[in-house]
């Protein structure tokens, strides 16, 4: 079956990317120079580089690409919006604002925690207003104007961060663009442990609230007559989602495309069943992140180009190639 | 399934009169009820109270024997299949997978579907006539294509009543009389159907009782004969009609008149 | 919020334990024995010179002609992108000088690493902590900062004669360039960097100190930061006799009125060693030595 088929292709391509991102980076080390820094019998300058960069920057692609993309595909479903994406509530200019504070005050470089706190912190300001805006009619959560609230928020969040750059020195503007930008460079054992601690659990509520989505798209007064409670399923389901964006962000920028494109992309080829949207979308996402990291690492090698150029690049194409043949189709 | 409401008011926020207005009625098993009325009378909203959707300011709406609102959701979906006015697909499904949703007040989070709700889907599709559909893309369906499809998916659910909203807007002759054949005989099997519709003439002959509204109130209650009278409908609808049995099934049909038509006049309709 | 309350304050204390578990990089604390034994960089972190650095990765372009006019050439082990003077030769390049490649960093086994002080670039000293890597930075933005910074490098790599020689060096040809110009007549100087709005130096950069010692009054000296975009209406408000501007710097001429434009080596925004030979440039441009 069709559906069986994509999976197992995804979870061989997610493990394929997986290796792939420890075995190759900017430099060049051979394939036995790599095993034996997994199995410990290798100089400390090796292991660092296999087990200390590699391996979480690869573990963080993989948490933060597949997260992004369930975050992704529950927007979609739940604001019934194809254009829907983990960032349309504001939540990357809440992030953006709170690291590009930490950057403009200095705080930044007191603490190692203060960054992704603060842009976590951000996130999470940037989701409590909109949600607050949404449900102020007392009468429910009205998707509408949770869309609009996310847009102008986002808009006004923007305008912050241009007003503490407007103020800051050319290096404050210059580290809080390399920021906003998205990067998986700065990938610790510990970033993995933030990601991991969100996306799984989340990824997992969402799973389990897939029937709920599917009736939610296609209405919200039908998903009532089939038993479901919506407005719970749309607090739930817009926190969570909420939240896996919110931690994908504070450890790794605003990666963009990944959450608007790859559940397009897995609903071209298996439909809109979010049981099998969901997981599908998550191991798609995290390999095409991994991937696409791998290529920001390799290019132009040792320097590094932006994720987000990378995932832009690859998926735009992907994804006209699929769009177009299922027109054909 | 017994379906009844007990002088409901139902007031929108905001609203500076009701949307419903002390409304009474009662539907018992095994037959279909007709809730009739101008645009903007309160149908919908009638629909929406009954179903719990929107919440009651004054009187009792039952379900079998319980409120409404001392059922679940899940509960409710259970017993009631409710085909709503229009829904707009967000993204593509084929029809099996809209049909098996009515399916889904059974099943667990993580529990996949089972042989019996296979069957109960293959049934519906059957019922409705779209089995061979059932790999169609429901974005690609014609109007009458699509109302069958959601009306198999409120059968998948194996209710013990059926409530639409006007489930023949827009459909041709053929299709029109086709879904109205089926809550007929679904009726007649033992199920409650409640259908809100314009149409009085087919009202008249598929319903069993009907409910008039006009501007949230009962204006009249009953079986075809003593709702559909000429000085009733001219008050509810604001326009004049004429009604005479049909020559070939003997229910009340309606004629709305034109200006130049003779029964216009007192005298013309008194001859 | 609709957010679980709970849930989220689990969260947040989640991210707050993890965070916290990963190493910052705290000032050492030192025994009297090892005070002498380390130097304090441009952030005021206390830096091991013995054993002395053999292998040194320099991030900080003015940092590498440093080390190279301290005779410490050999001693760097790789590049940026953006160090590519011919003497470099075949080293392999670490990306750019902000937010390099670790990875690369790690593969040459440096034994120091220099890189940007300040906020420029937080990422890159925390990961070399973690990993174990000696590094220092450095923050020529005034010359004290960069004479510093030739006594800081010639400690790291034990060449402090070669160091203090060089310091020397700078600070008389400095004083020459300043004796040449007592007395002079004022003149206003504006320094374009480039940009639209224009990006000039304003005080507390060694350009500043640079057209002051010449006998120069640099026209953005009551500017807040070190460097900024002005608007054209200041270059149209303000006196300006003179604008520098290194070479292939677009520059709307129109707003330059009937000040001169001069433009000046590249050399001059490289604040190294080179500071003596750049004063020098000044002060003919300004007509105080032949």
């Amino acid at each position: 079956m069709r559906r069986v088929g994509l999976s197992l292709a995804l979870v061989a391509l997610l493990a394929c990317s997986l290796v792939l991102s420890v075995r190759f980076g900017s430099v060049d080390l051979g394939t036995a120079e790599v095993l034996a820094a997994l199995t410990g019998r290798a100089p400390d300058w090796l292991r660092s580089i296999v087990i200390e960069l590699r391996l979480p920057r690869a573990l963080l692609g993989a948490l933060v690409g597949g997260g992004l993309a369930v975050a992704g595909a529950t927007f979609q479903a739940l604001l019934r919006n194809p254009l829907a994406e983990p960032y349309i509530l504001g939540i990357s200019g809440g992030a953006s604002v709170g690291a590009v504070l930490m950057l403009a005050t200095g705080a930044a470089g007191a603490a190692l925690w203060a960054l992704p706190l603060a842009a976590f912190l951000g996130a999470l300001f940037a989701i409590a207003l909109v949600f607050g805006v949404a449900t102020a009619s007392g009468r429910g959560m009205d998707v509408r104007v949770l869309l609009l609230a996310g847009v102008v928020v986002g808009a006004f969040f923007s305008a912050c961060i241009a007003l503490i750059l407007s103020v800051s020195e050319a290096r404050t503007i210059q580290s809080a663009v390399l920021w906003i930008m998205g990067s998986l460079a700065n990938a610790r054992w510990g970033s993995v442990i933030v990601a991991a601690l969100y996306t799984l659990p989340a990824t997992v509520v969402l799973i389990g609230l897939a029937r709920p989505l599917n009736l939610m798209a296609i209405g919200e007064e039908t998903a009532q007559y089939l038993g479901t409670d919506v407005e719970r399923v749309k607090r739930v389901a817009l926190g969570v989602a909420a939240l896996i964006t919110a931690a994908g962000v504070a450890v790794a920028g605003v990666i963009g495309f990944v959450g608007l494109v790859v559940p397009h992309a897995i609903r071209l080829l298996v439909g809109s069943d979010h049981r099998v949207l969901l997981p599908l979308s998550f191991l798609a996402g995290a390999a095409f992140l991994a991937l696409a990291d791998l290529v920001a690492k390799l290019a132009l090698a040792p320097t590094e180009i932006p994720i987000g150029v990378v995932t832009a690049f690859v998926g735009v194409p992907l994804f006209l190639v699929l769009l177009r043949r299922s027109l054909t189709a | 399934m017994r379906l009844s409401t007990e002088a409901l008011v139902v007031r929108y926020p905001g609203a500076a009169s009701p949307a419903l207005d002390g409304v009474s009625f009662d539907v018992a098993s095994g037959s279909l009820y007709a809730v009739l009325g101008p645009n903007g009378s309160g149908k919908s909203t009638l629909l929406k109270a009954l179903l719990g959707v929107v919440p009651a300011e004054a009187g009792r709406v039952t379900v079998q024997d319980r409120p409404a609102h001392g059922w679940s959701r899940r509960d409710l979906a259970r017993m009631i299949g409710v085909v709503p006015q229009g829904e707009t697909l967000a993204f593509p499904l084929t029809v099996r997978e809209m049909v098996a949703m009515g399916r889904y007040p059974y099943l667990g989070p993580l529990h996949g579907e089972g042989t019996r709700d296979r069957e109960a889907v293959q049934r519906a599709l059957v019922q409705c006539d779209i089995a061979g559909l059932a790999s169609r893309d429901v974005t690609t369906l014609s109007g009458g294509e699509l109302q069958r499809v959601r009306i198999a998916r409120a059968l998948a659910q194996e209710p013990r009543a059926l409530v639409l909203d006007e489930p023949t807007a827009s459909l041709d002759i053929r299709h029109e009389m086709a879904i109205l054949e089926l809550l007929r005989s679904s009726a007649d099997s033992g199920m409650t159907v409640l259908v809100v519709t314009h149409g009085l003439d087919l009202a008249a002959r598929f319903a069993d009782r009907m409910l008039l509204l006009r501007e949230g109130r009962v204006v009249a209650e009953g079986r075809a004969g003593s709702v559909m009278e000429a000085p009733i409908l001219e008050d509810v609808y604001g326009w004049p009609v004429a009604v005479e049995p049909d020559p070939v099934t003997g229910t009340p049909r309606v004629t709305p008149l034109r200006s130049t038509d003779p029964a216009r006049t007192p005298e013309g309709r008194n001859g | 919020m609709p957010v679980p309350r709970g849930t989220a304050a689990l969260l947040s204390a989640a991210v707050l334990i993890a965070a916290a578990c990963e190493p910052g990089r705290e000032p050492a604390e030192l025994t009297p024995a090892e005070t002498d034994r380390t130097m304090l960089d441009a952030d005021r972190n206390a830096v091991r010179v013995v054993p002395p650095a053999r292998r040194i990765v320099s991030l900080v372009p003015s940092a590498t002609l440093t080390l190279a006019a301290l005779g410490a050439r050999d001693l760097l082990v790789a590049r940026t992108d953006f160090d590519t003077a011919a003497w470099i030769g075949d080293l392999p390049s670490v990306g750019g000088g902000l937010q390099p490649s670790i990875e690369a960093i790690v593969a040459v086994r440096p034994d120091l690493v220099i890189h940007f002080g300040g906020s420029q670039d937080l990422q890159t000293p925390r990961r070399l902590a973690e990993l174990g890597i000696r590094h220092a930075s450095v923050r020529p933005d005034r010359v004290e900062d960069i004479l510093a910074m030739v006594r800081f490098l010639g400690g790291v790599t034990a060449e402090p004669e070669a160091a203090d020689s060089l310091v020397l060096h700078i600070e008389s040809e400095l004083e020459a360039v300043q004796r040449a110009s007592l007395g002079a007549p004022d003149v206003q100087v504006a320094y374009v960097l480039g940009g639209d709005p224009p990006w000039v130096a304003g005080p507390g950069t060694y350009i500043h100190q640079l057209i002051e010692l010449a006998g120069g009054s640099n026209v953005f000296s009551d500017l807040e930061r070190r460097y900024s975009a002005v608007s054209p209406e200041e270059f149209y408000r303000r006196r300006i006799d003179l604008i520098l501007l290194s070479r292939g710097t677009a520059f709307d001429e129109r707003m330059a009125g009937g000040a001169r434009i001069v433009h000046v080596s590249p050399a001059l925004e490289l604040p190294g060693p080179s500071v003596a030979a750049s004063a020098r440039e000044l002060a003919r441009i300004l007509g105080r030595i032949p």
